[in-house]
């Protein structure tokens, strides 16, 4: 506490600390958000997936020793194809049902995939090594930072940038973001919206295949990572907006702020105070800080 | 009882399908987490009970009778654990419990077993409780606790000669009673050392940047810290590229000496670690050990064997033990047995004391080093601390 | 829907009540124990339906109250050594204040949001159970509850939750059937309309949620006593969500049918645990089927084949 206001440099490494953690939850929560805007589905799976993003990273990365970009790209494919698999044969099934059923299909998926993980790669915790080139610390000046977090932090924009352009400037993005408003209007149009389903999906699940990837070397691939980054991603998404790329975004940097400087000045608590956070936006402002507000009985 | 009411309670017990079995043979009911998060230390756990089961069986059992296993998975959930310690009681009639992890479970089974009176033998919960305010004539433990290993990182502290420390911990039970373990123990080795910080993660925190930038900040030339699995692999790598392990001693308690980590972190394994840990695959220095090793290695397919195996293993033997001693199953027969029982394992000698039900388990401890030929950290030099405090 | 259960429902509710009250002749410790396991659960997943099945949302959090009644009664009876009928009374006041409380604030929302949100106040009290060491003993659970002599031992214990439960269950189905009941259910049916026609939707779905609240309360005090402890994972979200996929697999829009969910849930895990490590699997492969092919579930099955069978002997 003391060091945040002595300290300018201690200040910078907490923004610094604060940015590169959201980046990284912001790859994941942008595939949440992002299936959810269009498909109306909340994935808890999708905490599963990301944690097999993390898994394939040590089979290709650690032991395989392919390269850790390899990892990246094996973990985005593989989870697309899982992402094709779940569409096709268990969500197309339920879009016209209640959002309940839809949750409960989730953690169905949630549950089998934790036993799948556990029968192919173990209960150990394993562990991933840093990238040759990524390994160490950066000189910024006034101090060194890690540069795997730096990389982090530089990814996450890219990201959002590529998605942004993907969803506002392209016409494939507007017919996407017709089909958040009004399906029915498209497929009488002769839309493929189905396609749109899968696609969406598809790019959704492979951004948390990517997240655990990159992930995969802070964040040691084991039993139950899944738990603890699907509540992040809700907190994340909630406050931002459901289907929102910018909620995301900017939940994310949220997220990240309150979790370090929390962690700083109310040690214990940062936790208790990331629910806080989310109970006041829902009551406040349900529909999140860049979503809008839905009419009743969707 | 009547003859009819004896009938219907027979009747009952076959409709719930607890009778049949023969009456030759001790049961022994065990506990550990085998699905989730907990099936880290679970599966790796039942290996060592099966095979310790294996071994007396081969022998020819327990004054002829041979043990048998009742397995429950705890799931780590302390009300599932308590359910299954009852239905392991009351269904297929376990004259023993043995298993345990994390404290709360290891306390639930501790309750199940003084209402039930069944003796429970504690073999990886580490909680002070159990055997303090928490005692019943019916508990014992097998594992260390919170104050034989902070007390050995006091030691370790004041070995090294450190004078400003850092303490990081996991915020629950575990991480508070291994603080207060550290926080006593340094009042006898190291009075004049300086506790500059305290800090305290989440149980199942991913994110320490926030922790390590404060140490960092601080100057402390010493890290005490009970991280265990996962959560020091996270810890490491995160803290690496800020350089803190040349800047510090990292002490830790959790067993992340043991092969399991370091193995798996290879050489990804910081520099300046001490720790501790049960069991060295590696490490022969109890005779008994070397077989005990090949036998495990034979059993798990590999040539280096994981730490868990151990602990379950011991808790066989003292049961094995007990129940030779005592030539009964009768709990207070098995519980009056176990008080001030010894035995050999092969990590050394371990005796039961009377009065508190704890064994005297010792742990490992020394720096983790690189070593010529080999691709993972081992331990070097091993000392054995004993749990002992004066 | 009047305040009179249908004859058949009736008769098969006394055989179950008196079934279980001969239970004990039978002398097993282990049928005993699962008995009373199962209606503790029974009632707790009975009461998560108030919400999901009568009022139409759908509460990720319910084991907050379950965790909230089992800390009340389990503290006043040992921290400040209160009589039982002091304490169990308290207990289940305090978890429906809390439940009032996060209703008020919940039922400002519908849907998703509802659940987020219920799910957010859950995770609260956990966080609070889990930090709050002096009072609830923290993650090492509040361990060695103080129960009363004439209940500390298995059959006069199996009795109290016997008379407990079924006086719970009989009250709650007359709340549910009531004219409150069936307002419930025109909220349920159609929100908007239940709002034409006069009905205050939003104190209606606050209103269930407290009589939810309520009866978790009460299942959560005697599980503490029957446990001789309460943990924080009581509170988790993982509660929650198994006692949601209890009621569903009963059927949510039957009275009963979460009960008979409750008690095919929890045998088959007891059973699974025997003989696997794999209970998520096949939790796993029931939420699918429940999903995929019985969105009423088990009671919704029944009566799908009850009809059947009607119209092939009508034929």
């Amino acid at each position: 506490m003391d060091m945040l206001l002595s300290n300018p440099t201690f200040v910078l490494i907490q923004v610094l600390n604060s940015i590169s953690l959201g980046m990284n939850l912001f790859i994941i929560a942008a595939g949440l958000s992002l299936i959810f805007g269009v498909l109306r589905v909340i994935n808890f799976a999708h905490g599963a997936f990301y944690m097999f993003g993390a898994y394939i990273m040590f089979t290709v990365a650690q032991e395989a020793e392919l390269g850790f970009v390899t990892g990246v790209v094996a973990a985005a494919a593989g989870l697309a194809a899982i992402a094709v698999v779940v569409e096709r044969g268990l969500f197309r099934w339920l879009y016209d049902k209640e959002h309940l059923m839809q949750l409960l299909l989730t953690f169905a998926i949630v549950l089998l995939m934790g036993d799948l993980a556990k029968i192919i790669w173990g209960t150990d915790q394993l562990s991933v090594s840093y990238p040759d080139a990524l390994r160490g610390a950066t000189d910024l000046g006034v101090t060194f930072y890690p540069t795997y977090r730096l990389m982090l932090a530089v990814i996450g924009p890219l990201i959002f940038l590529g998605l942004w352009l993907l969803i506002e400037r392209t016409r494939w993005g507007r017919l996407t973001r017709a089909a958040t408003q009004d399906m029915e209007m498209l497929s009488a149009l002769g839309i493929n919206v189905p396609m749109i389903y899968i696609v969406i999906f598809v790019i959704g699940s492979a951004l948390a295949g990517v997240g655990g990837a990159l992930a995969a070397p802070i964040n040691s691939p084991t039993p139950g990572m899944d738990a603890t980054i699907i509540v992040e991603c809700f907190v994340i998404v909630i406050i931002g907006g459901l289907g929102s790329l910018w909620g995301s975004f900017v939940g994310a940097l949220i997220y990240g702020f309150v979790f370090n400087f929390g962690s700083v000045i109310v040690p214990n608590w940062q936790d208790v105070f990331a629910f806080l956070l989310l109970m006041a936006v829902l009551l406040v402002r349900p529909w999140g800080l860049y979503g809008k507000p839905e009419r009743e009985g969707h | 009882m009547t003859p009819t009411m004896r009938i219907t309670a027979a009747a009952a017990a076959l409709f719930a399908g607890g009778i049949g079995a023969a009456q030759a043979e001790i049961k022994i009911g065990v506990l550990y987490p085998t699905s989730g998060t907990g099936a880290v230390y679970g599966v790796p756990a039942m290996q060592g009970h099966d095979m310790a089961v294996d071994e007396v069986n081969a022998a020819g059992g327990v004054n002829g009778e041979m043990l048998v296993t009742f397995a429950r998975d705890t799931k780590l959930k302390p009300a599932a654990a308590a359910a299954a310690a009852k239905e392991l009681i009351t269904k297929d009639n376990v004259d023993v419990l043995v298993g345990g992890l994390s404290s709360a479970v290891g306390l639930a089974i501790s309750e199940v077993a003084r209402q039930e009176g069944v003796v429970y033998i504690a073999t990886i919960p580490k909680t002070i409780q159990m055997t303090t305010t928490k005692l019943h004539k019916h508990v014992f433990r097998t594992s260390s606790h919170t104050d034989f290993e902070g007390d050995a990182m006091a030691q370790i502290v004041a070995q090294l000669g450190k004078t400003k420390l850092c303490d990081i911990q996991l915020d629950y039970a575990y991480g508070h009673d291994l603080a207060a373990g550290i926080e006593k123990g340094l009042k006898r080795h190291a009075p004049d050392v300086e506790k500059v910080i305290d800090l305290r993660s989440k149980l199942g925190a991913t994110d320490y940047n926030a922790q390590i930038t404060q140490i960092l900040g601080t100057g402390c030339d010493v890290v005490t810290s009970g991280l265990w699995g996962s959560h020091f692999v996270n810890f490491a790598q995160q803290a690496q590229p800020f350089g803190l392990f040349d800047q510090v001693v990292y002490i830790s308690g959790g067993e992340i000496a043991s092969h399991e980590i370091a193995g798996r972190m290879g050489k990804d394994y910081p520099d300046n670690v001490w720790s501790n840990t049960y069991e060295l695959w590696y490490d022969h220095t109890v005779p008994a050990h070397e077989k005990f090793q090949a036998d495990l290695a034979a059993r798990a397919g590999t040539k280096e064997t994981a730490m868990w195996p151990v602990l379950a293993y011991i808790g066989v033997k003292f049961i094995a033990a007990a129940a030779e001693k005592a030539g009964s199953t009768d709990a207070d027969q098995l519980a009056a047995a176990l008080e001030g029982m010894s035995i050999d394992t092969p990590v050394g000698p371990r005796t039961i004391d009377p009065e508190t039900h704890q064994a005297d388990t010792g742990q490992f401890w020394g720096p983790m080093v690189r070593k010529e030929g080999v691709d993972y950290r081992v331990m070097d030099p091993v000392t054995y601390i004993p749990a002992k405090i004066d | 829907m009047g305040l009179h259960m249908p004859r058949g429902t009736l008769i098969v509710c006394l055989l179950i009540v008196g079934a279980l009250a001969l239970l004990p002749l039978l002398e097993s410790r282990y049928l005993i124990d699962l008995a009373t396991e199962i209606m503790v659960y029974a009632l707790f997943a009975l009461s998560l339906n108030v919400i999901i099945g009568f009022s139409g949302n759908v509460s990720f959090g319910h084991a907050a109250y379950f965790a909230i009644g089992g800390y009340v009664n389990a503290i006043l009876l040992t921290t400040y050594g209160w009589p039982l009928w002091l304490s169990f009374p308290a207990a289940v006041v305090l978890s429906a204040l809390a439940a009032a409380f996060v209703a008020y604030f919940c039922t400002r929302l519908t849907d998703i949001y509802f659940a987020m949100l219920t799910l957010a106040f859950s995770m609260l009290v956990w966080a609070i159970a889990f930090k709050w060491r002096s009072v609830t003993g923290g993650d090492d659970g509040f361990v060695g509850v103080a129960v009363p002599a004439f209940i500390d031992s298995r059959v006069p214990f199996f009795y109290f939750t016997l008379v407990i439960v079924t006086g719970s269950i009989a009250l709650l189905w007359t709340i549910c059937h009531s004219a409150f009941g069936q307002a419930l259910v025109a909220v349920r049916e159609n929100l908007t309309r239940a709002g034409f026609i006069g009905v205050n939707t939003r104190m209606m779905r606050g209103l269930a949620f407290v009589v939810a609240g309520t009866f978790a309360g009460v299942a959560g005090a005697i599980f503490a006593m029957y446990n001789r402890g309460v943990y924080t994972e009581s509170a988790f979200w993982t509660e929650s969500a198994q006692v949601l996929i209890m009621t569903l697999l009963g059927g949510m829009y039957s009275f009963f049918g979460p009960a008979i969910g409750a008690a095919v849930l929890y045998i088959l895990e007891r059973f699974a645990n025997e003989y696997t490590e794999y209970w998520p699997t096949v939790a796993g492969l029931i939420l699918l089927v429940i999903v995929l092919v019985l969105p009423e579930g088990l009671v919704g099955l029944a009566r799908r084949i009850g009809a059947r069978l009607v119209r092939r002997s009508g034929a």
